[in-house]
């Protein structure tokens, strides 16, 4: 699929990370797992392209120290049911039915029950895991409209096969995840999200969607220079201005009618969904989904009440 | 060295022309003082063909000089244009000759190590990506060149300005000609032009009306591309203005509405202006101002 050169290396410190968050803006804890650095599907907004020095896919091959890095990380802690995932500084599928990464993540976990493995992806073929699939991995797909993968994504594979996947992962026993991430305003994209969700609600089994995020297009200043120069219209359409944190994302008045609009759209699905906003701002939460969101510890205490809802107490 | 009658100089043959621009007025008055003192450089053909020197031989023209000191020398081609690349090294190059250099040691066939070389002595990357930029510097048209020139463009703003189509670039360089700018405030105006070309596919008359100055049309590019932020200072300057704020005291507000919060700055001198200031800010807030102020910045109205 790619011609980038793909290095195995020995990572020195830790490779299990909290997830950075952003200055004032509500973080959900997640947890990385830093096994894959680089991306093969090149998606012309990824911020890697900003963060990564180049395109060499940098796999780490300390399986035992990460073994023990999450042991230690699990087991020191007692306040929450921890979500890890291997998808921030990769796709966590897009190369790993070649290479086999995940696999013994997949079965530590399992072994484990005590905490979550997020496989979040583009790529949907996850068929070579599924011998060795259990209710501790959740299988999450990024979603986009297809006029917008079409443009945009352009090496990953179509919504109509992810969806599949997802639901195939959900026939399989696992609970999936969806990311609207990014969502991005673009002339009709109201209709094109409407007819997403509608797929949505037809092809998934709503119980076995464990969450599903939301998050307007964000980047760092260096990526927004590179989409100029590359005239991605799609990507450029909506109105931008500089956050808090530095960073490109909509106006607080867009970002806040498009969440409305999806979370509405989501819950007419089935009103138990769990839809939760990533990295934003407590005002945000509070005029587009009407919660009062405190801070990050109140979004982790959520995402704990629900896995126990739906994993019955049995994480 | 010898005299050579001006008449005999082919002053169109601009092939070993690197000087950018080639007026200098100094120079000029030095010449008419002194006379050149340094010879001019010539290739030996009929008529003669400036190598180097064409500032000098550009003031004698002016000045009516008959005749130049000149070193008369024969040579190939490529040697003469080392010999004008040299000669304008030492005192050191402005972003369009050294753009005119590499554009004359490509289409003279040099080889592109040699190139890479001397873009060091340049002070730029030896990197085919800066190289291919310079090429398009030099293929400028005269009135862009200038603009450059004159305006002292750092290299990522030319490459900005070059991005765009030959006939937008035109319009850009006759509207900001004449406007006193600073490299962020071309940043930003070209960036600006960018985002509208995207979304509408090309740049119209409408988007660059005559203006008096570069913060109009920095403003009105602005509305253009930020149309709901544009409208939210309108909306915050409306307000502003029925407040009427005493001297002393100020409301800030997040330029991109992004912060919920507002902050009042107040100016004590003494207990009494805290009793004043106290009062004010109430009354403020019981006409309405201030909720009208948080509504904005809470993302509820557009």
């Amino acid at each position: 699929m790619s011609l980038q050169k793909v290095e195995f290396v020995d990572t020195h410190g830790s490779v299990v990370r909290k997830c950075p968050g952003t200055k004032r803006h509500i973080c959900c804890g997640y947890q990385t797992i830093d096994l894959v650095e680089g991306c093969v599907l090149s998606c012309s907004y990824c911020i890697l392209k900003a963060y990564l020095k180049d395109d060499v896919i940098r796999i780490s091959r300390n399986s035992d120290a990460i073994i023990a890095e999450l042991d230690e990380i699990i087991d020191g802690c007692g306040d929450h049911i921890l979500r890890f995932g291997t998808g921030e500084l990769s796709d966590s599928l897009a190369i790993d039915r070649r290479y086999g990464l995940n696999r013994f993540l997949v079965e530590y976990f399992g072994r484990k029950k005590k905490a979550i493995l997020e496989l979040k992806s583009k790529w949907a073929d996850f068929r070579h895991l599924e011998p060795f699939l259990n209710p501790c991995t959740v299988i999450s797909f990024s979603v986009s409209p297809q006029r917008f993968i079409d443009a945009e994504e352009t090496r990953t594979s179509p919504l109509r096969k992810r969806l599949k996947a997802a639901r195939l992962a959900q026939d399989r026993g696992c609970f999936v995840g969806l990311h609207f991430d990014p969502v991005v305003i673009y002339d009709g994209f109201e209709k094109d999200y409407r007819y997403l969700i509608a797929d949505i609600g037809r092809i998934l089994d709503p119980a076995k969607i464990i969450w599903i995020s939301l998050g307007t297009l964000r980047f760092p200043p260096p990526l927004y220079g590179l989409l100029l120069e590359r005239r991605r219209k799609y990507l450029l359409t909506g109105e931008f201005i500089r956050g808090e944190d530095g960073k490109y994302r909509y106006i607080k008045t867009e970002r806040i009618r498009i969440y409305r609009m999806l979370y509405r759209l989501l819950k007419s699905i089935d009103s138990n969904l769990f839809v939760y906003l990533c990295m934003e701002r407590a005002d945000v939460w509070r005029e587009a989904l009407g919660i009062e969101m405190k801070d990050n510890e109140s979004l982790m205490g959520l995402f704990d009440e629900r896995i126990k809802n739906v994993y019955g107490g049995t994480l | 060295m010898t005299d050579i009658r001006l008449s005999h100089i082919d002053l169109k043959d601009r092939r070993f022309s690197l000087s950018y621009p080639l007026h200098d007025a100094t120079l000029r008055w030095s010449i008419a003082t002194v006379g050149i003192i340094q010879p001019v450089i010539l290739l030996d053909r009929t008529p003669y063909v400036p190598i180097a020197g064409w500032r000098r031989l550009d003031c004698a023209r002016a000045l009516g000089m008959k005749t130049v000191p000149a070193l008369v020398v024969d040579m190939n081609e490529r040697n003469a244009l080392l010999i004008a690349i040299h000669d304008n090294l030492a005192r050191g190059c402005n972003i369009i000759e050294k753009a005119a250099i590499l554009d004359k040691m490509v289409s003279f066939g040099f080889p592109r190590e040699d190139i890479f070389d001397l873009m060091e002595n340049l002070n730029l990357n030896r990197h085919e990506k800066v190289l291919s930029g310079f090429l398009a510097i030099a293929r400028l048209d005269m009135p862009a060149r200038d603009f450059i020139f004159t305006k002292n463009v750092s290299f990522r703003n030319i490459d900005s300005l070059l991005r765009f189509e030959e006939k937008e670039r035109k319009k850009i360089v006759s509207s900001l000609g004449s406007f006193h700018l600073t490299e962020s405030t071309l940043r930003e105006i070209l960036e600006m032009l960018h985002l509208l070309k995207i979304r509408k596919g090309t740049i119209t008359g409408r988007d660059m009306p005559a203006l008096p100055n570069a913060d109009a049309l920095r403003t009105h590019l602005k509305e253009r591309t930020h149309p709901i932020l544009s409208g939210l200072h309108r909306k915050l300057k409306a307000i502003r203005d029925a407040m009427a704020l005493p001297p002393g005291m100020d409301i800030r507000v997040d330029p991109f509405f992004e912060k919920e919060y507002i902050d009042i700055i107040v100016k004590i001198g003494d207990e009494e202006d805290i009793v004043a200031t106290l009062g004010r800010i109430s009354e403020l807030a019981e006409k309405g101002y201030v909720r009208s102020i948080l509504e904005l910045t809470k993302g509820r109205i557009r």
